[in-house]
């Protein structure tokens, strides 16, 4: 009898676990956010400005080596044309008209009698 | 585009706001239902986790996937939780009795309402690491290693917090599971 008592009166730790558990499980169904709070939140967060974030100084230089040419590509598109631009029209000799034209005129000789100015000397 | 919590995490660390929200709107759900259990109050368990999100943006730059983005966040909610019970000691106890349980019959019903409502009342009048404990362990799923690590504490002090919290809910419950 007295036996029967305390069986029934000693709860072992898995009968126990299992009454923690169902009771949380139940307190967990209750305690589920609806999509209305869950909205809430949201909306306030999109609502008010973010904080300044807090960078850490010794991920500095990896913040400056990580490169990102993604948003420059036109320009990068821009400066590659202009190169090969540049080598066509070295390649084709189509700039040699304008290098004859500023080219320097050749400087006098002072040994030059052509005019007979030296001839003297 | 790849959008693990690891890859928003990295974009919200460049000032990704839109990676943000996707984020919180991922995790939201979870944390809110956390910090209602934890806190006992939907108002201020809305506040918790406000204000845990903004500490993710915050800190994102510095984060390190050392450990895996959700086990992080469970630190920082449980942790603001905590901050704000000791501030506030105290319970809503109404809304933890508020159950929708499908027993199979009214008295059934009644009966497992009063006990998880008593459990419920025990659980938080816990200390309050016993109680982040005991429910992240039975209610959150995670693993010892994980609760630990959302505690900030080792796996055998997580486990005497649990030895503890059982033995002190036993007393609360006594009269309760002896019946």
């Amino acid at each position: 009898m007295n036996q029967n008592k305390t069986d029934r009166t000693k709860m072992n730790d898995r009968q126990f676990d299992d009454i923690i558990k169902a009771a949380l499980k139940g307190n967990a169904a209750a305690a589920t956010p609806d999509d209305a709070a869950v909205a809430r939140v949201l909306s306030r967060l999109k609502a008010a400005p973010l904080p300044p974030q807090k960078r850490a100084w010794w991920r500095l230089p990896s913040e400056l080596l990580d490169w990102q040419f993604a948003p420059a590509w036109p320009r990068m598109a821009a400066l590659a044309g202009c190169a090969v631009l540049g080598f066509t029209i070295g390649l084709a000799g189509l700039d040699q008209t304008f290098d004859r034209a500023d080219a320097a005129p050749p400087a006098l000789s002072l040994f030059d009698d052509s005019d007979g100015i030296g001839a003297g000397l | 585009m790849d959008d693990s919590d690891e890859a928003l995490m990295a974009r919200i660390a460049r000032g990704d706001e839109r990676a943000f929200h996707q984020l919180s709107q991922r995790h939201l759900p979870a944390m809110l239902g956390l910090a209602r259990r934890v806190l006992g109050n939907a108002a201020d368990a809305e506040d918790a986790v406000q204000d845990a999100m903004l500490r993710v943006w915050t800190h994102a730059p510095r984060w390190q996937p050392l450990a895996a983005f959700r086990t992080w966040l469970t630190r920082i909610v449980v942790n603001l939780c905590l901050d704000r019970k000791r501030r506030a000691p105290w319970v809503d106890l109404e809304q933890a009795g508020e159950l929708a349980d499908p027993a199979p019959n009214a008295t059934e019903h009644a009966e497992t309402t009063e006990r998880e409502k008593l459990v419920a009342a025990a659980i938080a009048e816990l200390p309050d690491r016993q109680r982040a404990a005991i429910i992240l362990t039975y209610t959150e799923g995670m693993s010892n290693a994980q609760v630990a690590e959302a505690l900030d504490t080792s796996v055998s002090a997580l486990e005497t917090l649990l030895i503890r919290g059982k033995q002190n809910l036993r007393r609360a419950l006594k009269n309760v599971i002896e019946d």
